[in-house]
């Protein structure tokens, strides 16, 4: 079985109008649905409908979706998740516009999950028959796919526990309170194939959301998105930079309604073979942001 | 444009209009504990003794509810002064970033 990614990031913005303006704008994502007071992007590489919801009122996490690679993977997921001890409800086709059947859970951390394995197909914005290397007209800083997330919680071991046992996740970075075994756990960088994360956990409240990413190719395209949002007024938290634990470069910023959003470049290849790399406390800062080496107070206390 | 006095530091900061109140702070050289500053974090969170503000942008419930409306509770990042305001910082103090700012802003304060 298989978890094949994050596919859809459905977030809370506080105003249409501006998130529009910095998703469809600044970011590049291309709309492909507005519909009962929710709009759907997808980015130029991704070929599924959409992989980021916004929906008006308030702000933070609604819920993220997770595509596995076979339809069987669902009752697989279901019966892990129930064996943890979650409650799990079926979802069903259309409850998400273009996506399919499957399942709905609260997490450990109080975040809703949804699994599915089907999802319209629309295409990449350069096809598959004799593609070129990108479309010609991107807007803004045109990414090209959703990448990860950073989520809080109380106990960052459970959700460890529950994302091994449930999604087959493996964790390729830590940070812990001392090399021991019996180390309290602070934070999580987990993973289901190659990418260095598609989730990670820091310890914090429940439910709430530290970030969700775009993926770029490299620097130059990290120091251009960096350009843009000083173009744009995007309220830039940190970066560009590099982050010691993953290796990618970063920059953090803000969207709109105050959800704190990533472009990522980079971080080497992750394996389950690989032995987990282990950050403590006295190098934290470094470990986040590799060049200042001090954490920031926001990167801690803001989160929605 | 209005006057922004900020205790307990009792300074006196000049804002143009349509600018907030954390905005203004920033281009008068100062700062305090700041996170999104785009409404969504409520970090920025200090209380509005005197004066009015109106909100530039609409603020989720989660991040300012209305008891915090009603008791004063004013979110820095989104609050535009309606005339003169002064305001408390909760558990911290301004920091001067940059005197230069600082006497540019006085300049504009009589």
């Amino acid at each position: 079985m298989a978890v094949m990614r994050m596919g859809y990031a459905h977030v809370r913005v506080t105003d249409m109008a501006d998130a529009k303006q910095h998703y469809a704008n600044t970011m590049g994502l291309y709309q492909t649905l507005e519909q009962d007071g929710k709009v759907y992007y997808k980015a130029w590489d991704e070929w599924d409908h959409h992989s980021v919801v916004l929906e008006e009122g308030g702000v933070g996490l609604v819920k993220f979706g997770w595509k596995v690679e076979y339809s069987e993977d669902i009752d697989l997921i279901e019966k892990k998740a129930k064996a943890f001890g979650v409650t799990v409800e079926r979802m069903s086709k259309g409850e998400n516009p273009e996506i399919g059947d499957g399942i709905r859970f609260t997490t450990p951390s109080e975040h809703v999950f949804e699994v599915y394995h089907e999802a319209t197909l629309v295409g990449t914005e350069v096809g598959t028959h004799n593609p070129d290397a990108f479309p010609r007209h991107l807007v803004g800083v045109g990414v090209p796919a959703l990448d990860h997330a950073l989520i809080t919680t109380s106990d960052v071991a459970l959700m460890q526990r529950f994302l091994g046992d449930v999604f087959d996740f493996y964790a390729t970075e830590r940070v812990q309170t001392s090399l021991d075994d019996d180390a309290h756990l602070i934070a999580t960088w987990l993973t289901s194939n190659n990418q260095i994360h598609q989730l990670a956990c820091l310890e914090g409240p429940q439910a709430k959301l530290h970030h969700f990413a775009f993926k770029l190719g490299d620097w130059q395209e990290v120091g251009r998105a960096a350009d843009l949002f000083s173009m744009d007024d995007v309220s830039i938290d940190i970066g560009p930079t590099r982050h010691g634990i993953t290796r990618g470069q970063t920059v953090y910023f803000f969207d709109p309604a105050g959800n704190r959003n990533e472009v990522f470049a980079g971080g080497y290849p992750a394996y389950r073979d690989r032995p987990i790399n282990i950050w403590t406390p006295e190098q934290l800062g470094k470990g986040i942001f590799y060049h200042a080496r001090e954490l920031n107070d926001r990167f801690t206390s803001v989160l929605t | 444009m209005a006057y922004v006095t900020v205790r307990p530091d009792d300074e006196v900061i000049h804002v143009a209009d349509a600018e907030t109140i954390l905005g203004g702070l920033a281009k008068a050289g100062f700062t305090y504990r700041v996170g999104c500053r785009r409404g969504g974090c409520g970090i920025c969170k200090v209380t509005l003794v005197e004066g009015q503000v109106t909100y530039e942008r609409p603020i989720a419930s989660a991040v300012l509810t209305d008891e915090e409306r009603a008791d004063g509770t004013c979110l820095s990042c989104r609050a535009v002064p309606d005339g003169d305001v002064t305001i408390e910082l909760r558990d911290d103090t301004l920091r001067l970033t940059n005197p230069l700012l600082r006497m540019l802003n006085k300049r504009q304060v009589h």
